[in-house]
């Protein structure tokens, strides 16, 4: 019984290196992609706005699983083009956690009163300058509450992607629950992503800590 | 040092400033009143390029900031010379503006180090300097949220000052402190005023501008009503409507 407890943790561990390499992957492209499309959907341009806005309701408005599938099969039936299904995970992944992001952002940057903006003018600030050094630590206290949420999400949401056959931590659960015909490897694998949550909030708190010198 | 001709400032229909001339000069207080609404503050916002004129010159001693050519367009100088016209201003505004994520030292010496490329040992000696003067010297490693509004709006002029601006514009000051605590502020602008400092002061505080100005303009309507020394216009208003604001605020 030890000896087979040992099994399935080795077994699920290497299920769960591909869960947090999802996990990270998404979160290094969405981060910052997130910010662009914020961008785009503040632009002066009416235009760029509404390309914007709809990119962030189809990303919001469509199950993630559903854009999952056509982000990996839409290329074979197209094109006829066989890519990596971990690949086509991330690009997935990404696509979308950025648009939630972005509606972060955006509310975090509209939300920094307009006297910051013209205080950083007035003493010569370029607008990068105004952007990088005056608003951008300001929005990022604000908006850590709201992308913790999503972060945490998104450990869950790892688990969609067993869909395109990868093995990831659910997938790898899963089949072993119905070898051995029994629960249990299930309820390891839950354990693994409350493990992981809970080290995730952890980590978010403590940047959260990091800020709180200011109000 | 700056010459003001005939100002024009809409706000989709509704006229701001309806074309006012003036001069600042050199070493001197202008002290600008007016009841709510007369356009002191919108004023103050075109001259620092908050807002864009729909009408009028500006010139910075002899170099022109803006103009209106004889088919009424508006035209402004090139960028790169607005950013350093700009430069010769400085703005304190009604609720401070500080930057809440920076350190009161960090408040005054960012601008000089990422705008004026002064050394941070040199800011920071700049910084303490303009602190020890405002009577902020123990406030220099506190944050915005802990220091009172006098305290910040004191550091809001550091902070203004040391980039050396050519003119210093106050736009109401103390509109956003308790009485108790505009006295500190007044006291700083008073103390700068016997330095020659060049100021702009729009205020309610009308003893204050009558003890500290050398020149006063009473604005009603988007229009300069009145304009003449603290006593023409303090104890000899030729102007009904001088007259009559006056009257209000002694009633008070």
């Amino acid at each position: 019984m030890l000896e087979y407890a040992g099994g399935l943790i080795n077994l699920l561990s290497s299920g769960a290196v591909t869960t947090i390499q999802i996990f990270f992957l998404t979160l290094i492209f969405s981060l910052p992609l997130g910010m662009v499309i914020a961008f785009g959907r503040m632009s002066k341009k009416k235009w760029v706005r509404e390309i914007f806005k709809l990119y962030i309701l189809i990303m919001r408005g469509t199950p993630l699983l559903l854009q999952l599938m056509f982000v990996y099969f839409a290329p074979y039936y197209w094109i006829g083009l066989n890519w990596d299904r971990f690949i086509a995970a991330i690009v997935a992944f990404s696509l979308n956690y950025a648009a939630y992001f972005a509606e972060i952002y955006r509310g975090g940057i509209e939300s920094i009163p307009q006297g910051q903006y013209e205080a950083a003018q007035v003493l010569g600030f370029t607008k990068t300058q105004t952007f990088v050094r005056i608003i951008l630590p300001q929005v990022i206290k604000r908006v850590l509450p709201p992308i913790s949420n999503e972060v945490i999400t998104l450990v869950k949401d790892t688990a969609l992607v067993q869909t395109l056959g990868v093995s990831e931590l659910f997938r790898v659960a899963k089949n072993e629950s119905s070898r051995i015909f029994s629960t249990s490897p299930l309820a390891v694998a839950g354990i693994y992503y409350l493990v992981m949550n809970w080290l995730v909030t952890k980590a978010l708190h403590a940047m959260e800590k990091r800020l709180s010198y200011y109000k | 040092m700056l010459k003001a001709q005939n100002l024009v400032k809409k706000f989709n229909d509704n006229e701001v400033l309806s074309g006012i001339s003036f001069e600042i000069i050199k070493g001197q207080v202008l002290a600008v009143i007016g009841p709510s609404g007369s356009g002191k503050s919108t004023m103050l916002r075109c001259l620092n390029l908050l807002e864009r004129l729909d009408g009028g010159c500006v010139e910075v001693e002899g170099e022109v900031m803006v103009r209106t050519d004889d088919n009424g367009n508006v035209i402004y100088a090139p960028e790169a010379d607005l950013r350093r016209i700009r430069l010769r201003f400085g703005l304190v505004f009604q609720n401070f503006n500080l930057f809440p994520h920076l350190s009161v030292m960090q408040n005054i010496t960012e601008a000089p180090i990422r705008v004026a490329g002064l050394k941070p040992e040199e800011a920071k000696e700049l910084a303490l300097g303009l602190l020890e003067k405002m009577g902020l010297s123990d406030k220099a490693e506190a944050y915005p949220y802990q220091l009172s509004g006098g305290q910040s709006q004191r550091v809001a002029i550091a902070r203004a000052l040391a980039m050396k601006p050519d003119i210093l514009f106050f736009d109401e000051p103390t509109s956003a402190l308790d009485p108790e605590l505009t006295g500190e502020v007044l006291k700083v602008i008073r103390m700068l005023a016997q330095e020659h400092m060049t100021m702009v002061v729009v205020t309610h505080e009308m003893a204050f501008a009558k003890e500290v100005a050398d020149r006063v303009i009473f604005m009603d309507k988007g229009l300069i009503v009145e304009e003449g020394s603290p006593e023409e216009i303090f104890n000899n208003p030729n102007n009904e409507r001088t007259k009559a604001f006056l009257n209000v605020l002694k009633s008070y």
